[in-house]
């Protein structure tokens, strides 16, 4: 079971309340409702919408849908994106009568062999008609909020020479270059808190990250936290980023723009490998140093070779906090077994005893954003999917887009700081020479 | 649990169910997202794309840089939709006149 480590540096605050499936739960101010959550025993949140197998945290991002809530009224909400506050009320969803115990999950045995929607009741169009219709209704994500919104945000604007979108290690690095270079600089961060894998990762951890992003905040540098790019239109106005924040939208204007997103922590392929307490191994890297929450007392790392010193990492800083860690090969990950939660992993030598499965693959570059400005990406599985190409100063195949970091193929936060550092600095001379 | 490897766990994709679109013909990115809804949940495919992507090379043979990935659309996040009422690209819009024509 999750449990907190007393004496951790984490920054807690005076302890809240808030109401989790209708149970009240110690929280506090500064973290995410999922890791309240997870630190209070809570597994599964909601349903799949196809075969209804439980769904829950994975990512700890906000990059996955696991954790989906209704959160006091509103639907859809990710848990690890929402801080926790005093009376706030966490539902699951998508499941009769509740996520835990959900009759619906009888599809996923009826369908064991998988159910393919195109021809559900296949030889009579008639009855696939009504199959579908049957599905639709058991298909969904949540409810309709409580209320309307009431308040419609003015949309604020942004008109910069730099724009930094991430901000993990590569990209405090890149702004702060770009900053001290006189270049005026705005960074958006989608996290509750920046830093990235800085986080994630014990080599670094939170504190490594609060010193980051203060230094990049002296810099010069506006840095916009909870607050996600989320499209480029490059009809608007010459081209705008828009940029979505809690209270506001933002449409940002850049001369140059860097993108540091990082990559997303991916799960792996192995027989049930969905089943709640298979979490992505930054995920129990964030909850351990982020947090000061061990995500279990006996954990099974499953990895591939490509991140075996990430995952050596994680292995170390959990078992320095009490945990017993076992590291298996993908290869010979077989299955998983328990009932809301994991209890063993099979593996081609044996059942391995576990409450926690961390999954450690080679993440995914985050390159759906450089893809919208027509940066040119490429499939290359060792560096985790669809890399952006840049050449050796950073630039992308788009005029005045660059990268750097993990979007451009795994490196990890160390390299990934030092390339955000020097693209930084080659975007500032580049804009140098438009000046001219 | 019925013993599933799961790619896409927003629309609960399989590899059984990658290998089943592939077997009737569907290879190219778009129609296997098109068959399969892999990508179209509310991930929209930043856990499963390079997941999927990867399989389909090895399943299809393919070099991997011969696979491109599926176009990107806005928004690239859950986004309240009372964020975007009050953008001033509405208010144009609004006073287009193709667009109070078709009203």
């Amino acid at each position: 079971m999750a449990r907190r480590l007393p004496g951790h540096d984490a920054v807690r605050g005076e302890a809240i309340e808030v109401r989790i499936a209708d149970t009240s739960v110690r929280a506090f101010p500064d973290e995410s409702i999922a890791a309240a959550a997870i630190a209070s025993g809570t597994r599964v949140l909601a349903r799949s919408l196809k075969y209804h197998r439980p769904r829950t945290f994975f990512c700890f991002e906000g990059h996955c849908s696991g954790c989906l809530v209704r959160l006091s009224g509103v639907p859809n909400l990710r848990a690890c994106q929402a801080a926790c506050a005093a009376g706030a009320e966490v539902e699951g969803q998508n499941a009769f009568p509740s996520a835990e115990v959900d009759l619906l999950g009888a599809v996923d045995f009826l369908f064991s062999r998988g159910m393919d929607h195109h021809t559900l009741m296949t030889g009579s169009s008639v009855l696939n008609r009504l199959a579908n219709k049957v599905v639709r209704q058991l298909s969904g994500l949540g409810k309709l909020p409580d209320r309307a919104a009431t308040e419609l945000p003015e949309v604020a604007v942004r008109t910069v020479d730099v724009c930094v979108i991430g901000g993990g290690p590569a990209g405090l690095a890149a702004a702060a270059a770009t900053a001290r270079a006189g270049r005026s600089t705005i960074l958006v961060d989608d996290q509750l808190r920046p830093g990235g894998s800085l986080r994630t990762d014990p080599r670094t951890g939170r504190r490594a990250a609060e010193t980051r992003w203060a230094d990049t905040a002296a810099a010069g540098v506006e840095v916009l936290a909870r607050s996600t790019a989320i499209g480029y239109f490059p009809e608007d106005d010459g081209g705008v980023l828009a940029v979505s924040s809690p209270d506001r939208l933002y449409r940002i204007h850049a001369t140059s723009w860097i993108w540091a997103t990082g990559g997303y922590p991916v799960n792996l392929p192995f027989p049930d490998n969905d089943r709640p307490g298979v979490l992505a191994a930054r995920a129990v890297g964030r909850l351990l140093v982020d947090h000061g929450i061990l995500g279990g007392d006996k954990v099974c790392i499953v990895e591939v070779p490509e991140v075996a010193a990430d995952a050596a990492a994680l292995a170390a800083a959990l078992r320095e906090a009490g945990a017993e860690v076992g590291r298996i090969g993908l290869a010979s990950a077989t299955g998983t077994r328990g009932r809301s939660w994991v209890s063993a992993l099979d593996t081609l030598s044996g059942k391995v005893d576990c409450d926690l499965i961390a999954v450690a693959g080679i993440p995914a570059p985050a390159s759906e954003g450089p893809r919208q400005q027509g940066c040119k990406v490429v499939l290359d599985p060792p560096a985790g999917g669809f890399r952006v190409v840049v050449d050796e100063h950073g630039r992308t195949s788009a005029a005045g887009v660059w990268a750097c970091g993990d979007v451009t193929g795994y490196v990890g936060p160390a390299a990934a700081a030092e390339h955000g550092a020097r693209v930084g600095m080659n975007v500032a001379m580049a804009t140098m020479a438009v000046d001219w | 649990m019925a013993g599933k490897i799961v790619l896409c766990r927003c629309e609960d994709v399989t590899l059984a169910d990658l290998e089943h679109c592939v077997s009737r013909g569907y290879q190219d990115i778009e129609e296997v997202k098109r068959y399969t809804g892999f990508g179209t949940g509310p991930c929209q495919g930043k856990e499963c794309l390079a997941a999927v992507a990867s399989q389909l090379a090895l399943l299809t043979d393919q070099s991997p840089a011969a696979i491109p990935p599926f176009t990107s659309r806005p928004p690239l996040a859950p986004t309240p939709l009372r964020l975007l009422a009050r953008d001033p690209g509405a208010h144009r819009f609004a006073d287009d006149p193709d667009s109070e024509r078709s009203s």
